[in-house]
């Protein structure tokens, strides 16, 4: 829980301190049920009228409603459940049907030349969208090293997250249990468009 | 990258990402605790979590 990235948020961009954050408020409610704090914070976000804001503003409403109890419930009956979650949030899943495919092995292959590493206590295939949203934070912020540059983020974002997160985010939004996690799925996918057009347009 | 592409992708991003500022849930929240140069992950499928431990549980005998 160390907070590495806050010294050097001074030397980049603003714009990519923001996509940063973005990432890192995707993997954050989506590696775990989010603690209370979390949810407080959350609570306290506004957005404007685009659809991302709209989708911070719906988020950090139901903030204010739920209790960490139902959060987790939700999060777990979408992600977990008795013999599997409602949705399999995993790149391999998505890309071919079935879980630890091609595109774990192919994610593997780039952490290993980011420098990424998964924590020792994890069990996760790590083509599970939380990770891949730290992962692609950590390369903006330069959390693995030097910061990665844009296409080097392209290629990453291009690989392993284009392919499918939107499809996923989709899924996200309109699944059965969603209550607290339908605009995090709505953020979701809005942003990722807006990334995927952003790289269009350079790198 | 030329300048001008380079500035069109800024100048884009911060049009359309400005509108969800989120810096208080990350900095407080510190990411998903991930180290250096290590992957955090999430939960669902088919890790270990609270919820499948209780599983294993209930279902030793």
């Amino acid at each position: 829980m160390a907070l590495p990235d806050t010294d050097m948020r001074l030397d980049l961009a603003e714009e990519d301190v923001l996509r940063a954050d973005l990432y890192d408020l995707l993997s954050l409610v989506l590696a775990r049920p989010p603690s209370k704090d979390l949810i407080t914070k959350i609570s306290e976000l506004t957005g404007d009228t685009s659809d991302l804001g709209q989708g911070i503003n719906a988020l950090s409403r139901l903030a204010r409603q739920v209790t960490p109890r139902a959060v987790e419930d939700e999060f777990n009956t979408l992600f977990i459940g008795l013999t599997r979650g409602e949705l399999l949030p995993y790149a391999s899943y998505y890309m071919t049907g079935f879980l630890n495919e091609k595109p774990l092995a192919i994610l593997r292959n780039a952490m290993a030349r980011h420098g990424i590493e998964r924590a020792e206590n994890v069990y996760e295939p790590e083509d599970n969208i939380a990770s891949l949203c730290e992962m692609m934070a950590g390369l903006i912020r330069g959390r693995f090293g030097d910061p990665a540059d844009l296409s080097a983020q392209k290629d990453f974002f291009a690989a392993h997250i284009s392919p499918w997160a939107e499809h996923f985010f989709t899924d996200l939004e309109g699944a059965k249990s969603s209550v607290f996690f339908a605009p995090v799925g709505a953020i979701g996918r809005a942003f990722i468009a807006i990334e995927r057009e952003a790289f269009r347009m350079g790198a | 990258m030329s300048d001008k592409e380079r500035s069109s992708r800024r100048d884009f991003l911060k049009l359309a990402a400005t509108g969800a500022p989120v810096a208080a849930v990350a900095a407080v929240s510190g990411a998903t605790g991930a180290e250096a140069a290590v992957e955090e992950r999430a939960g669902e499928g088919l890790r270990v979590t609270e919820h499948t431990k209780k599983y294993y549980e209930s279902a030793r005998f």
